[in-house]
């Protein structure tokens, strides 16, 4: 499974948002607000998930509000610190 | 709401990481002295140190040992109360006569989250009981009650960090309604890992000195302690002319209904609390604000905002530099506070605003500042968008 | 004081959701408890609970928006869009709507699904959405989101006095003046924790409540959200509380009085002994725990059957349940002094709602 997939599979199971499927969420599509409708609390929540699933750490919310943008935007930086 | 025949506050009692009692406390807050410190109670493993204000065992009056039967949050209730009645001038004895009710707000004092308890449960182990029966006899309102003997009805407010201002409002409701005499009221909290690693799974817990309204402010410090008030019925009051510290003039409480933890970004919720508080009473009248100031970006952002629409120009400060947050008791330490420093006219500076946020229409006080006038406001936001705001007027002990 | 009208009445119970499942339950006599499962020492236990099915909340709101709301919260969700339903309100302004909740303990299952994840994978995997779903106000703050109450929000926890505890606030908001109405509910859940508790304090209860019951332990835990709509209306189909009271069992506090009572009697034995000091011979006393559970927010299914008894002009007539004590009575038609809903919890307090007809 790619990162972006596992990310996906992450967001429905993790976060119960059970009115989408995981190949429903586009790579470029917000996923707070008007994309998939998370909010602050997602944030946090995701923020754990990813150290979790991916052993990456996001330190703080400067580092991870850049991060949380998207799909995509999640699986650089995943794929970028995992290279550290 | 104004409340209609003001309700006397006639003591007040405080335990926190500033003092062993209220004077203590306000000696640390003018001298601008805290000391926040890795938590000596409990060990954690995140990577970073996150600092947190714990009263010291020296703090607890010697006629109170630790038990081993009622959790710490008890304890610092009990000690506060202590305070609050002596400096009302009631003795044990004398209140057995009267109908005294029992308010106070917590969080860690009324969760069942043992975690010794729970981790050989989930093992299949076979767990003592011992921290199920502490748990059970630790309910803060109903432990106070019983160490001192008091028969009146008890409230335990579980309101998150807004409990212990909620818990003044509600005593002064049911004094109003004669439900009883004399209530004492406020709130208790004692530091706890799980509370600890809430806050630091949440991103708002700073690894460093809590910096409330600072521009960069990066989350709160936890605290403990216990803040109680003594307030008496309009009819008790009287019978003992002199005693009266302040009147609570005013409480508001309203929700956001917005979001679980987040508060509503304009603080719909808080103005309305603000002006069910302030009444008629004009905003020129109130000498200071005791800003819920928590040092998170979200919580000092939305105080700002609506503080300087609604009272542009009164001085706030927030005293969380010097106690941390003490999430139940906080509403009750800072009515404490709020009372004698309107008795003093003066408020203490809003210790670790270094420099002020250019992004928030308005700043805490940086020095010493006299704050002549009548009333005094102590404001409290929640987790779950609960807003209580307090009104106090001076009294004519101060 | 004046007294409160009840304008709607929202259950969900493990005899179902909705007072039509109650009074059911009420005619037909109890549905047998469930089994809950957990293990100690390596061996399987089985302790009989009153658990609650929250599937019918899917009526009224989407999965989406409760996508982060647990078990306890969906209770009192449920209850509280119940109760409005109910009152036929459900179109009114929820400026003036005061929301108060009752809970003994809590959201405990996610309290211990927090540490959970403290103990599995360690400190730093601290979930943030349970550790702010297990504060004990979640359930008010999800109920304020959904139903859009904007004003004052109250939770109290006050063990076996939560119900009466809060409802003294109740009163005197609404009497105050401080809101038009009351959303006022009583919730409590049951958990593996609560199970193992309930084995080590009292152990066997026979799966069954015995409310009457004198000298044996058959508390069966249970689990509930109680709602009902309070305003200063003076006429009400579920009658009026008119007075609560509540404090420690002390000579000033005269009883018996006169009229029906119904006792939480719920399976403790030294509980029940205090409402035996506490009655003359001839009281009229019933007691229904049995259909619900032993929690510490029971009380307020108590509450609903005397309003549901109020709005019928005569107690359920029951089945199922054993022997009252000498001399007590189980009443029929309700009377001109209506019903006292009574409480006393192990510490010797007691907690007392009075209603009326309306």
């Amino acid at each position: 499974m790619s990162t972006k997939e596992k990310i996906k599979k992450i967001l429905v199971e993790e976060l119960n948002l059970e009115d989408i499927t995981p190949e429903e969420i586009m790579d470029d599509a917000p996923l707070f607000g008007d994309g998939l409708g998370l909010d602050s609390l997602d944030a946090v929540e995701l923020v754990v998930l990813v150290q979790k699933h991916f052993g990456v750490e996001i330190k703080d919310m400067d580092e991870g509000r850049p991060a949380l943008q998207s799909v995509d935007s999640l699986a650089a930086f995943i794929e970028a610190k995992s290279r550290l | 709401m104004t409340l209609g025949r003001s309700v006397a506050v006639t003591g007040a009692g405080c335990l926190c990481a500033a003092g062993a009692n209220l004077q203590a406390s306000l000696k640390a807050l003018f001298s601008g002295i805290r000391i926040p410190a890795p938590p000596s109670l409990f060990r954690t493993s995140h990577s970073l140190s996150h600092p947190v204000f714990e009263v010291p065992e020296s703090f607890f009056p010697q006629e109170l040992p630790a038990e081993n039967d009622a959790l710490r949050t008890a304890r610092l209730a009990i000690a506060a109360a202590g305070e609050a009645f002596a400096d009302a001038g009631w003795r044990s004895a004398d209140l057995a006569s009267l109908r005294v009710g029992v308010v106070i707000g917590t969080t860690v004092g009324s969760a069942m989250n043992n975690e010794g308890f729970y981790r050989e449960f989930r093992c299949g182990g076979d767990p003592d009981m011992a921290p199920i029966r502490r748990f059970l006899r630790s309910n803060p309102a109903a432990a106070v009650a019983r160490h001192f003997g008091l028969n009146g009805p008890l409230q335990t407010v579980v309101n998150a960090c807004s409990s212990g201002s909620d818990a003044i409002g509600i005593a002064a409701q049911w004094l109003e309604d004669g439900i009883c005499d004399l209530a004492l009221a406020g709130g208790a909290d004692e530091l706890c890992r799980t509370t600890c690693n809430g806050f630091i799974s949440l991103m708002i817990s700073a690894n460093e000195a809590v910096r409330p309204f600072d521009r960069c402010r990066r989350g709160l410090n936890l605290g403990e302690g216990a803040g109680l008030l003594v307030l008496e019925s309009p009819s008790l009051e009287q019978l003992r002319p002199g005693r009266v510290r302040a009147r609570l003039a005013g409480y508001g409480a309203a929700c956001d209904a917005y979001h679980l933890t987040a508060p509503h970004p304009q603080g719909t919720g808080l103005k309305r609390a603000l002006a069910e508080a302030l009444g008629c009473v004009e905003p020129e009248a109130i000498a200071f604000v005791n800003a819920h100031g928590t040092g998170t970006p979200d919580n000092d952002r939305v105080e700002s905002i609506v503080l300087a629409e609604m009272l542009p120009g009164i001085p706030f400060h927030s005293t969380k530099g010097f106690t941390g947050h003490t999430l139940g008791a906080a509403g009750g330490i800072e009515a404490a506070f709020t009372v004698a420093c309107l008795g003093m006219g003066k408020i203490p500076a809003s210790i670790g605003c270094d420099e002020t946020d250019p992004e928030l229409p308005a700043a805490p006080v940086r020095h010493v500042t006299a704050t002549p006038g009548r009333f005094a406001v102590s404001q409290s936001l929640a987790f779950g968008g609960n807003n209580a705001v307090l009104l106090f007027e001076k009294g004519e002990r101060s | 004081m004046k007294a409160a009208g009840i304008r709607g009445v929202g259950l969900v119970g493990s005899f179902g959701c909705g007072t039509g499942a109650l009074e059911n339950s009420l005619r037909k006599g109890p549905k047998p408890p469930e089994d809950l499962v957990f293990f100690v020492s390596g061996r399987e236990r089985r302790i009989p609970v009153h658990a609650v099915d929250t599937s019918p909340l899917d009526n009224f709101v989407s999965k989406r928006e409760i996508r982060r709301i647990d078990h306890f919260s969906r209770m009192a969700l449920l209850g509280a869009f119940l109760a409005l339903e109910d009152s036929g309100l459900t179109d009114a302004s929820r400026d003036s709507l005061g929301l108060i909740i009752a809970t003994g303990y809590g959201a405990i299952r996610t309290t211990f699904a927090f540490l959970d994840s403290v103990l599995v994978d360690g400190d730093s995997f601290a979930s943030p959405t349970l550790f702010s779903n297990s504060v004990h106000n979640a359930a008010a703050a999800h109920v304020a989101i959904q139903l859009k109450i904007t004003g004052p929000s109250l939770t109290v926890s006050q063990f076996e006095m939560s119900v009466s505890s809060a409802l003294l606030t109740a009163l005197r908001w609404l009497d105050q003046g401080r809101v038009e109405r009351v959303l006022f509910g009583g919730v409590d859940e049951v958990c593996s924790v609560i199970g193992y508790c309930h084995e080590r304090f009292f152990g066997d209860s026979g799966g069954r409540i015995q409310p009457f019951a004198a000298n044996r332990h058959t508390a069966v835990a249970g689990e509930g959200a109680a709602f009902f709509l309070l305003d200063r209306q003076e006429e009400s189909r579920y009658g009026l509380i008119t007075e609560v009271r509540q404090g420690r069992i002390t000579k000033a506090v005269p009883f018996p009085e006169k009229g029906s009572y119904i006792i939480n009697a719920d399976g403790h034995p030294g509980c029940f002994s205090l409402y035996r000091q506490l009655f003359r011979p001839e009281a009229e006393v019933a007691a229904f725990a049995n259909h619900y559970g032993s929690f510490p927010s029971g009380q307020s299914f108590d509450l609903a059957i005397a309003a549901l008894a109020l709005r019928n002009g005569i107690f359920p007539s029951i089945s199922g349940q054993e022997e009252m004590p000498k001399g007590w009575r189980y009443p029929g038609v309700v009377g001109k002094k209506g019903i006292t809903c009574l409480k006393c919890d192990g510490e010797g307090y007691l907690g007392a709602i009075g209603l009326k007809g309306g």
